[in-house]
């Protein structure tokens, strides 16, 4: 890990740094006017020597192979002996202003100086009475720096020109003034006037590298004087570069921005490290160590860091000249620093691949002039695989360089959501469900389990006396996997959240490793109330092990299959109905690609439902897969792109839909953050937030924040966007559907959707825009629109479009209908599987789901009040529709049961039933001189004239007055005593009711016909005839009744069509009578 | 009630407090719910882990059954609370911007969720300083009462309350005085 060492050893002010050039030693000076020599070797404890002499503040420091140099503000350059405080002697001295900045050449023989003055003094070493000066400026001079030939010196001035000089010839002549590079800075008492402004040689001395005013660090070839394209650019690298340094050998180059030092790769130009300082201090200089991978800078408040290993040992060495360092050299100038720098014996040292490599890279560098970048990147990697002895000796010879290896390093295998320990405390899994994090405890470690949502299951913690280094958190249970140990195989070990299951661990082969955990199942509504939690087991689980495998376990820990994983694993997440895995068949890609797969595996049967390439760009990385609230796979990678995997469910539909780009968001601009995705929900992506060059979300755990998804879309408008993306969102409803048509949440999205579509039919009208709204209306869902639709293009008197709409109307009405058309088509695709459904049983009779008396938004239904119903309900309009009435009802209650549920139906059907009784109770008595017999129930003179003859719905409402009317033979009775032997018993109590109107006189009449009516329904009006009604037909009839009253507990249902009938019927016999 | 003289004539803190709870708030629920309806109207649906805007009664009543976190709204800050208080002190005739009912919202806040807020203390002590500094300017607006008019730039309802008392009384008796005088003239 890198190390750093912070000390202040200088006074607030500008602090120049130099490393002798064995590297032992460092020299600080700054605004105290001290310079200070540290020990490389030492700690921070130890203590500098100091040399007092300079009078003003040091500006510079230079040191060579056998003493040092410093300058100050005193106007002074004073030599000293090596690594020592002994001042030797002044070399020169500015006409009383302060010396800016020395250099000196590579050979140590000339130094340069640069002061307020407008001229460039080089001294000879030797004889340093006689200075050669540089003289044409028109500004005072920030910095020089010799090129690694010590031919030309590069000299940066304060108007913001860089002049190189070419001094191997006499006298020296001005090679090059190039402008508009680096910043002008007229103000010496500014910050920026600290920056150490540099031009920084390459080791090949092909190019230089300086800080430009753009905030940019700019590569200037040597041979044109021209900017070299490609620039150092990363997202964290932000603001003013104020120092840059090269790694001895040239292959890294190190830049300050304010206090954070950033290390780059010179042949990829990415970041591969960064170290913050000081916080708000400016870096002034900085130094790489020549003999050790230590870099060090200062800074403008007298601070002095020291970062051991700023290069980690993955990457290639700072100090070793590689070919990086020598190749170019040998097309330029004629000599090579490095070797004189760091000696023979390093070169000596380095393996014999490296010459090999070297020797290639040195035959390629005739042919091109970009052979630059190519052979870099080889040697990257070669240096990556610096100790296989991969057969170097065959590549050198075929010349095949770029193809013997493979250059990209490959992505390590992730679990989505986890991170690295940080202060001992890491995440294992961080999605939608809730969180598991990891605190190391030395021994052992703690997990605790955290819920987002507490109510469905309940966070726990244990102690993991494994140290599992694994997580994932799925609907079913919680997965852990441990590294094998010595005393211990690799093992996972799944916990379920049903409180009914045990948990259980499955351990490996010794010395096999788990490479990947995933668990799937389907999530039961709560592990509290319900029995039948059990019945629908606990999931899947995946492990991916490295024995290129993939294990499919139970979620009772029962093994199932084994499948052979065709390459490396990376990732995988799973969903109820199967498992998302990303793997690499093969290797990564010389130009740069991770060459990554994915699979999806079906849970129940393992058939391979897609397989195809993940589209990561190349040079970038996967940094996260997971899942929709949808169900569909998601990912994200490293350009910041974020995906949907639409169609999941249907063999080679699958496609990646690009949903967002994160760096368009709004939010992103101007900001310097990066975003760790959690989920996807509907159009929201969650996500945490990461500032500045952070890459894991850290503790305490941060909130989720919530940005808004829009298609990256190039020109579509706010609206068409919005439009798309639902269709995307309404088209995955539709695939997740089975045998149904539709489902609420669809319907609702249709129905905004098509407001949405009119809108816009009505801005493409707005613009004559008539071939645009024809598309559009033919997007609509629900045929009431295409009316809308149609009176838009009226309004805008548009009569073509109407015509056209109309004509698509019709279209429409007289295909089939899409829906079904659309379940056809799921049909054909997914002929064998049914989608996951939790069981019908779950949610009770309500067809799965509860009501919640609370959940219903809807304004309250209107409160039934029978007794002010009265004279309003029975509508005589609805007596026309009894037939159409009952099956409306019943519409009703059903679509009204999801919310409302069975209360609606005992809130909606029973006041009838109840209010049905007083009438039964209240009329009846009333006209008890003729108290009905149970056979005139049935007969409902309206019905009778309504209705078919035939309809069978006659007896359902005999039985259910009869239910309701139970003391049957007390009215028998009470008649029969009434009225004696005089005729039927029914035909006495029709008197009122039916006939009573048209012949109330003849009491007797009508009675007959009454019953005749029932009897013989296809002659309803014949009662004139009916004369001729005998016992015999009463005696049938109730034959017929006592039938219906043994089925009357199945037919509960029947109910509510029974309901109008006698309703009106009431009524009627209710008013008739009054009028009678 | 046993309150104060001059404190009955207005209404309480604790009134205040009561309607600043009807106002909306985002929290992170920790628990599931539907859309449900309540006679302030409908709310929800809660699905952790997304945010839910709610009123602040039932988010106060969520926290303290450890069922929620509250996000504290962007002006209860520290950055936030510093820059309003630099604006009131350096600019001693206007009153600075914030909610009308910032008081009543960051007292309940600082009581029930101050686990959710970043440096609760300093908050606080902000908010007094805020405040005090308040205060003072609202007892100088109160010199330029008249008969008719007392303008205050961005009084909130806590400091309207505050004053009321007083405001009254001075104004009727202002206003009795002013009606004398165009009388005797």
């Amino acid at each position: 890990m890198s190390k750093i060492i912070n000390t202040r050893p200088h006074g607030n002010g500008n602090t120049r740094l130099a490393f002798s050039k064995d590297g032992s030693r460092v020299f600080t000076g700054g605004a105290d006017s001290l310079v200070r020599i540290w020990d490389v070797g030492q700690g921070a404890d130890n203590e500098p020597d100091t040399a007092a002499e300079a009078e003003g503040p040091i500006t510079w420091i230079e040191a060579a192979e056998d003493c040092w140099l410093s300058s100050s503000e005193d106007s002074e350059v004073r030599r000293y002996a090596k690594d020592s405080t002994s001042y030797e002697a002044p070399i020169t001295s500015a006409a009383g202003v302060s010396v800016r900045c020395i250099a000196i050449d590579p050979q140590a023989r000339k130094v340069a100086v640069a002061s307020d003055e407008l001229f460039v003094k080089v001294v000879d070493m030797e004889g340093i009475t006689t200075p050669q000066k540089l003289e044409g400026y028109t500004s005072a001079i920030r910095a020089l720096t010799w090129h690694p030939s010590g031919n030309l010196l590069t000299t940066c001035t304060q108007d913001g020109k860089i002049v190189i000089w070419d001094v191997s010839q006499s006298p020296a002549k001005r090679e090059k003034v190039i402008e508009g590079i680096i910043p002008v800075v007229k103000d010496e008492s500014s910050n920026e006037f600290q920056y150490d402004c540099s031009a920084v040689w390459h080791t090949s001395g092909e190019h230089f590298y300086v800080a430009s005013k753009g905030h940019e660090i700019v590569t200037i070839s040597r041979s044109n004087w021209s900017r070299v394209p490609g620039t150092f650019t990363d997202k964290n690298a932000v603001g003013a570069i104020t120092a840059l340094t090269l790694s001895p050998n040239g292959v890294y180059l190190l830049s300050a921005s304010k206090s954070t030092v950033f290390a780059w790769s010179t042949q990829t130009k990415r970041v591969i490290a960064s170290q913050a300082g000081t916080p708000g201090s400016i870096i002034t200089q900085l130094a790489f160590c020549p003999k050790r991978n230590l870099v060090a800078w200062t800074d403008n408040e007298g601070g002095f860091t020291r970062w051991a290993e700023p290069i980690s040992n993955t990457f290639p060495d700072p100090i070793k000249p590689g070919i990086g360092t020598k190749a170019s050299a040998s097309t330029t100038i004629t000599r090579k620093p490095d070797t004189d720098l760091f000696g023979e014996d390093v070169l000596g040292k380095d393996d014999v691949m490296d010459d090999e490599a070297n020797m290639a890279a040195l035959d390629e560098d005739d042919d091109m002039l970009d052979i630059d970048k190519d052979w870099i990147v080889d040697d990257m990697d070669g240096a990556l695989h610096d100790n296989e002895p991969v057969g170097g000796a065959g590549r050198s010879n075929a010349g095949f360089v770029k193809e013997m290896v493979s250059i990209t390093k490959a992505q390590p295998p992730f679990q989505p959501g986890s991170t690295p320990f940080q202060n001992k405390k890491r995440y294992l899994a961080y999605n939608m469900l809730g969180v598991i994090e990891a605190i190391d405890q030395d021994v052992h470690q703690i997990i605790n389990v955290v819920f987002f949502n507490q109510s469905s299951r309940s966070s726990f913690h244990f102690t993991d006396l494994f140290k599992n280094d694994l997580g994932y958190l799925g609907d079913c249970g919680a997965v852990f996997a441990c590294p094998p140990e010595v005393n211990h195989p690799a093992r996972v070990l799944f916990k379920p959240y049903s409180s009914a299951a045990q948990e259980w661990t499955y351990p490996l082969r010794p010395s096999t490793k788990v490479l990947g955990i995933a668990a799937g199942g389907l999530a039961p509504n709560s592990y509290n109330t319900n029995s039948t939690v059990d019945l629908q087991g606990y999931g899947n689980v995946v492990v991916a092990t490295s024995e290129h495998d993939l294990t499919f376990l139970t979620g009772s820990g029962r093994e199932r299959r084994i499948l052979a994983l065709p390459g490396d694993f990376v990732t995988m997440v799973a969903a109820p109905e199967w498992v998302f895995v990303v793997y690499r068949p093969g290797s990564t890609t010389i130009d740069g690609s991770q060459n990554l797969y994915y699979i999806v595996i079906n849970f129940e049967d393992f058939s391979v439902r897609q397989r195809d390439v993940l589209p990561v760009p190349k040079g970038q990385t996967l940094k996260w897969v997971g899942l929709t609230e949808e169900g569909l796979p998601a990912m994200y990678d490293s350009t910041g792109y974020l995906s949907v995997l639409s169609k999941v469910r249907i063999p080679h539909h699958a496609a990646w839909v690009r949903i967002s780009d994160t760096n368009l968001l709004e939010r992103r601009q101007g900001k310097d953050e990066t975003y760790w995705p959690v989920g996807i929900s509907d159009s929201i992506f969650m996500c945490l937030i990461l500032k500045g060059n952070q890459e894991y979300p850290g503790f305490p755990r941060p909130l989720i924040q919530e940005l808004s998804i829009t298609f990256p879309f190039r020109n579509a408008d706010e609206r068409e966007e919005k439009l798309e993306r639902n269709l995307l969102y309404t088209q995955t409803l539709l695939d997740g559907l089975d045998d149904d048509l539709t489902s609420e949440a669809v319907q609702t999205r249709e129905q905004a959707l098509d407001k949405e579509l009119i809108l816009l039919i009505q801005g493409a009208c707005k613009n004559g825009n008539v071939p645009r709204a024809i598309e559009l209306v033919k997007l609509l869902h629900n045929v009431p629109s295409y009316t809308a639709a149609g009176q838009v293009a009226d309004f805008y008197k548009l009569w073509v479009l109407k015509e056209k709409v109309e004509a698509l109307k019709e279209l429409r009405e007289e295909e089939e209908d899409r829906l079904v058309v659309a379940r056809n088509k799921r049909r054909r695709w997914l002929k064998p599987d049914k989608p996951l459904r939790m069981l019908a049983s779950d949610g009770g009779a309500n067809g799965g789901r509860r009501f919640d008396p609370l959940g219903d938004t809807r304004p309250p239904p209107p409160v039934e009040r029978p007794s002010m119903n009265r004279v309003t309900r029975p509508v005589v309009e609805k007596t026309r529709f009894t037939s159409a009435a009952p099956p409306t009802q019943q519409q009703q209650a059903s679509s009204s049961a999801s919310t409302w549920g069975d209360d609606s139906l005992l809130t909606d059907s029973p006041p009838p039933v109840e209010k049905r009784k007083r009438d039964d109770l209240e009329e009846w008595p009333m006209s008890d001189s003729m108290p009905p017999p149970k056979t005139t129930k049935g007969n409902n003179p309206f019905a009778r004239k309504a209705q078919e003859p035939n309809r069978n719905p006659f007896a359902r409402s005999v039985e259910k007055q009869h239910s309701l009317h139970k003391s049957e033979s007390f009215f028998d009775k009470v008649e029969s005593a009434e009225s004696g032997g005089n005729g039927t018993l029914s035909s006495k109590k029709r008197v009122p009711g039916f006939k009573g109107k048209e012949k109330a006189p003849d009491k007797k009449d009508a009675p007959k016909q009454t019953t005749l009516l029932n009897m013989m329904p296809k002659k309803p009006k014949a009662k004139p005839q009916a004369t001729a009604a005998d016992s015999q037909t009463d005696v049938e009839t109730q034959a017929t009744d006592d039938v219906a009253m043994s089925d009357l507990t199945l037919r509960e249902d029947s109910q509510a069509e029974t309901i109008p009938d006698s309703w009106e019927e009431t009524q009627l016999v209710e008013e008739e009578t009054q009028e009678a | 009630m046993a309150l104060p003289v001059p404190l009955r004539d207005s209404v309480t803190p604790h009134e205040l407090e009561m309607i600043a709870s009807q106002q909306l708030i985002e929290i992170v629920p920790l628990i599931a719910m539907e859309r449900t309806a309540f006679i302030s109207g409908a709310y929800g649906p809660l699905r952790p882990p997304s945010k839910a805007k709610i009123p602040l009664w039932m988010a106060v009543n969520l926290k303290l059954k450890k069922k929620c976190h509250i996000i504290p709204p962007q002006w209860l800050s520290v950055e936030h609370l510093q820059d309003r208080l630099a604006q009131e002190v350096a600019n001693p005739d206007a009153f600075s911007d914030l909610p009308f009912r910032f008081t009543e919202i960051s007292k309940v806040l600082l009581d029930v969720a101050s686990d959710d807020l970043e440096n609760p203390d300093q908050i606080r002590t902000l908010l007094k300083d805020l405040r005090e500094a308040r205060q003072a300017k609202s007892r100088e607006g109160l010199r330029h009462l008249d008969h008719s008019e007392l303008g205050l730039t961005g009084l909130t309802s806590m400091e309207i309350n505050e004053i009321r008392p007083f405001f009254v009384q001075s104004m009727s008796l202002l206003t009795k005085l002013a009606r004398n005088t165009e009388a005797t003239t």
